[in-house]
């Protein structure tokens, strides 16, 4: 089904993140059809996502990029149903042929947890710090399957395996202060992967941890995902990240998709300027030490204000006044590739 | 080690805070929320202002009698009598007047212990926080060997000691709220100077005592003033067993502690000698205490 | 120009850890005989992760606390053993941005305050001349002192706090300002505005910087040098494209290796094959390299003798009995089996 990367793999090389193929959303795992989230409090209202859609095939890894404030880790809670209640939903999301949203938490609960697991960013404060780390896991598959002890046990060891913990049976009576954040995380994964979910969302996982801490667990979760044919959404403000492992990025941007495409053709092709923007401002290691970085002035808007045009318009280089009065949708223009934007890179401006 | 930009930290589950920027955390406390973030510091805050305001202005400007020296003729009036409201007592002192004059007493008592508490305690206990070292060891133990005995127990020790009287009284019952807050303002202190802005202050060429009055103490004064405002209830509380013990405010002055004491004997006769003190003193407490709570809970929200 | 602006000699700094009754259970090696030098108006990068030692180190040079051993000299001044009035008088050539603004700015106080402390706490000037050069700070940080000056931190978002921080530094017209990890904690887009402006005060202002980071690419980024320390030693030192395109040593490797590269089609090292196992406790640090635990070429004399930093090209010292050569640096790794097999490169 997905082509290992194009391009000479030598041994001991990754292949390459992001298949040349497009994806298809036939039979797709989870379908997001413009999902948007409302907080209101004391009269006023705060849109952090603003008509959102995408789609997560079976088996794929989608990133969804974006800086804090876009609404990225709102619309994941949104999908599994773990907002405050001051938060209103609506549109859709269906996972397997079913509707997510409005879902009463009775049902829902079959499904987190179970078949949509989720990983957060700080380890040490998901995981109970006066538990065992292998009781935690034995909770978790005890939570799906009705299993004994002992084999919950043989399961939860065989997962500390899975996620290359080293000294698995030792560890398992450890506690979550005596393992490193690299480990902790990994617990975090093998909690989550208790219930073999079809999707993990993982959101900012290895953001809080080293740099290569980060690359291990990045490489696991890929390893793993591979292996047990899950899909995967990377929740993440690095680019550079989604780029070396996501199949699929997703842009977003004041609670909007802005842009979206298979990882290469993004990468070539970028179109919309913040995802550029967001591509300027990495720093390379091919660049000699003091060149500058393209800095784009200003801050994200606040989502309490009512949006008129493009959110992205008070700080776009190429802004005109046609994108500050009227957004641009969010559509497919060159195939599988989407975006929203009046002036896109590399494009003949349109007048 | 990676840090996460300052928005996207987020705890197991989302704590809306956290959500970006543009996003005020919904206050807790679901369909009533927004009444009880509003009631949680005004409803209690107009309370304590409108009790001030009756022992302190109300018997300057209003008609309310002089608690004492009242005509024997007029003793033992009933409640709704003209001109006493709340009747007279045995000596024929208006019985509401005594109650605002009474409150008067015991909260200028409490407001005076509780301020001392704030500054010298405040002070003090900033002061070893900072510190540290053996000035901070001698400093709280000997606050320590104030703070091992109970409260009452001390402040009638030493009343004792002293005498009766309203100076006195203040005295010993800062023996209680002194220590008390040194003790919160040194812990809060611990936690504030390891702060980096503490750090910036000195490499920006802050000497030491300008750190801790202009940088340290502005930043644990939250903290106290609402350990205060809940210490007052208790400072009220050990002023009217003060009283009531006889240690305290002498009559014929009234406060609420002898009001009570005196209206014993009558409990069955006239309860109202001893539930109209009492209550007045519960309210108070009871504000306090609200507003105290209230400024906690709003200053650990934010 | 002969004297180097900042020069740090076998610098030692531990914290005793004490068990929950008080008696001592283990020092933590934090920095552990680091010696470096910072010309003036040269940018020195240095990079590790979590237990390295770097803000330690920052911490150390500035003094507070003050380092256990070692000698730290600021333009021929003697850091170490100052105290006081002396201390204070030095303390107006170094000053420090730190990690996250919003912890370095105090709560309590608005901007122009927080900017203005380091020139009241010094005595400069009248009061009128302190508050002129408070609103050309804040300009200079592209603040705009009518709007801000008057606003707490918390009416700042990140980046904005960042540039008070800055401001701040800048008032005394320090030779040197050590930023310790400046951005960590900002916004991608906010991250190269305030590094475009770091960047800009340098050539204004001809500033030396400490830039201390944990990402490798962005060090490399802003520095002339850079310096790379793994659990309290300094492994590599070497200008900053040299680093890059031979490094010496293998944790460097590793770390190269782990870097995310927004270009899809770039083939990728697994990291695995650059570094294995967990950081090893400061504590008790692992004997001889301290990188051994972790190294894919470790061998035995790695655990019995510690590898001295040494000149391996020009201006670029490692510490390492097996450094990496230049014909090595680009090829896939070779099988881990057990480091006992690995050619030896000189």
């Amino acid at each position: 089904m997905s082509t290992n990367g194009v391009g000479a793999s030598g041994p001991g090389e990754l292949p390459a993140g992001g298949g040349e193929a497009g994806l298809s959303t036939d039979g797709a795992l989870l379908e997001v059809t413009d999902l948007r989230v409302d907080f209101r409090q004391h009269g006023s209202v705060v849109r952090a996502v603003d008509g959102l859609s995408y789609a997560v095939p079976r088996g794929r890894t989608v990133g969804l990029i974006g800086e804090s404030g876009c609404g990225k880790t709102v619309s994941s809670r949104a999908i599994i149903g773990l907002l405050p209640e001051t938060a209103r939903v609506t549109g859709s999301v269906r996972f397997e042929d079913q509707e997510l949203i409005g879902l009463r938490e009775r049902r829902m609960r079959a499904v987190r947890g179970k078949q949509i697991a989720m990983v957060f960013q700080d380890p040490a404060r998901s995981l109970n710090p006066t538990l065992r780390i292998g009781n935690q896991i034995t909770e978790a598959i005890h939570l799906h399957a009705d299993v004994s002890k002992a084999t919950a046990h043989d399961r939860a060891v065989e997962l500390m395996e899975l996620v290359r913990l080293p000294a698995a049976a030792e560890r398992f009576r450890q506690y979550p202060h005596q393992l490193s954040g690299g480990m902790r995380q990994r617990v975090m994964i093998a909690i989550a992967l208790a219930s073999q979910p079809k999707l993990l969302i993982a959101d900012e996982a290895t953001t809080a941890l080293d740099v290569t801490t980060q690359a291990q667990i990045m490489e696991l979760l890929r390893d793993l995902q591979q292996r047990l044919g899950m899909a995967l959404i990377m929740i993440s403000h690095d680019l550079g990240l989604a780029a070396s492992f996501a199949d699929e990025v997703l842009v977003m941007y004041a609670g909007r998709g802005v842009e979206r495409a298979p990882t290469r053709k993004l990468f070539e092709h970028v179109r919309m300027p913040y995802t550029r923007a967001l591509l300027d401002a990495i720093p390379r290691l091919e660049n000699p030490p003091h060149s500058p970085l393209t800095a784009v002035p200003g801050q994200p808007p606040d989502l309490g204000r009512e949006q008129v045009g493009c959110p992205f318009s008070p700080r776009c280089p190429s802004v005109t006044d046609k994108c500050r009065e009227h957004a641009p949708p969010f559509e497919e223009q060159e195939p599988d590739h989407r975006w929203a934007c009046w002036h896109p890179c590399g494009l003949e401006r349109t007048s | 080690m990676a840090v996460p930009p300052t928005e996207t930290a987020v705890p197991g589950l989302m704590d809306p805070a956290t959500l970006g920027p543009g996003l005020v955390p919904a206050s807790a406390g679901g369909r009533f929320g927004r009444l009880r973030s509003i009631g949680g510091i005004w409803v209690p805050a107009f309370l304590v202002l409108a009790i001030l305001f009756l022992c302190f202005l109300w018997p300057i400007i209003g008609p309310v009698p002089s608690p004492t020296g009242g005509s024997i003729l007029n003793s033992n009036l009933p409640s709704f009598s003209p001109g006493h409201l709340l009747g007279t007592d045995a000596t024929g002192n208006d019985e509401w007047s005594r109650l605002l004059y009474g409150g008067r007493a015991s909260l200028e008592i409490s407001m005076a212990v509780t301020a001392i508490g704030l500054l010298v305690g405040g002070l003090l206990g900033a002061f070893a926080g900072y510190v540290g070292g053996w000035r901070d060891s001698v400093i709280m133990r000997v606050l320590d060997v104030l703070i091992a005995f109970p409260a009452l127990v001390l402040a009638v020790a030493i009343a004792e000691r002293l005498g009766p009287g309203e100076v006195h009284t203040i005295w010993a019952l800062s023996f209680f709220s002194v220590p008390a807050l040194a003790r919160i303002a040194r812990a809060a202190t611990l936690r504030v100077r390891e702060q980096n802005y503490i750090v910036a202050a000195g490499l920006s060429g802050s000497r030491h005592w300008r750190t801790l009055l202009r940088h340290i103490m502005p930043n644990i004064l939250p903290e106290l003033m609402t350990f205060a405002l809940l210490g007052m209830g208790i400072v009220i509380v050990l002023e009217g067993a003060l009283s009531f013990l006889g240690l305290g405010i002498q009559p014929p002055t009234p406060s609420w502690g002898n009001m009570i004491a005196s209206g014993q004997g009558l409990l069955s006769a006239e309860p109202k000698f001893v539930l109209l003190p009492s209550a007045a003193l519960f309210i108070t407490v009871v504000c306090f205490n609200l507003l105290g709570e209230g400024l906690r809970a709003r200053w650990s929200a934010q | 120009m002969s004297e180097p602006l900042l020069e740090v000699e076998h610098l030692v700094q531990e914290f005793t850890v004490r068990d929950r009754g008080g008696a001592k259970a283990g020092t933590v090696h934090a920095v552990s005989d680091v010696s470096l030098e910072l010309a003036t108006g040269e940018t020195l990068g240095l990079v590790g992760e979590t237990g390295s030692g770097k803000s330690t180190l920052a911490r150390a040079i500035l003094q507070a606390p003050p380092p256990k051993s070692g000698s730290v000299r600021l333009r021929g001044v003697e850091l170490v053993g100052l105290k006081r009035q002396k201390l204070f008088e030095a303390r107006r050539q170094v000053q420090m941005v730190f990690q996250d603004p919003f912890g370095s700015l105090d709560p309590k106080w608005r901007a122009r305050e927080l900017v203005e402390e380091p020139l009241v706490a010094f005595k400069v000037g009248t009061r009128a001349e302190r508050h002129k050069r408070v609103d050309e700070l804040l300009d200079l940080v592209g603040l705009d002192p009518t709007r801000f000056g008057g606003r707490r931190p918390r009416e700042l978002s990140g980046g904005q706090a960042q540039r008070v921080a800055i401001a701040r530094a800048l008032a005394l017209d320090p030779a040197l300002i050590i930023c310790d990890e400046p951005v960590s904690s900002l916004d991608v887009l906010i991250r190269a505005q305030v590094l475009g402006l770091l960047e800009r005060l340098r050539t204004e202002l001809g500033l030396a910087y400490l830039f201390i980071a944990h990402d490798l690419a962005l060090v490399k980024q802003v520095s002339d040098r850079v310096a790379v320390m793994y659990l309290g030693k300094l492994v590599e030192v070497g200008p900053a494209e040299s680093l890059y395109r031979e490094p010496l040593h293998p944790y460097t490797v590793a770390l190269l290796a782990s870097i995310p590269s927004p270009d899809p089609s770039a083939s990728r090292r697994p990291v695995a094959d650059t570094i294995r196992g967990e950081l090893p406790s400061p504590i008790d640090p692992p004997s001889g390299c301290r990188f051994r635990t972790r190294c894919p070429r470790a061998q035995d004399i790695c655990a019995t003798e510690e590898p001295p930093l040494r000149r391996l090209g020009d201006g670029h010292l490692a510490a390492c009995h097996f450094p990496v050569g230049a014909q090595e640096s680009n090829q896939t790794a070779p099988a881990l089996a057990g480091g006992a097999h690995d050619a030896a490169t000189d």
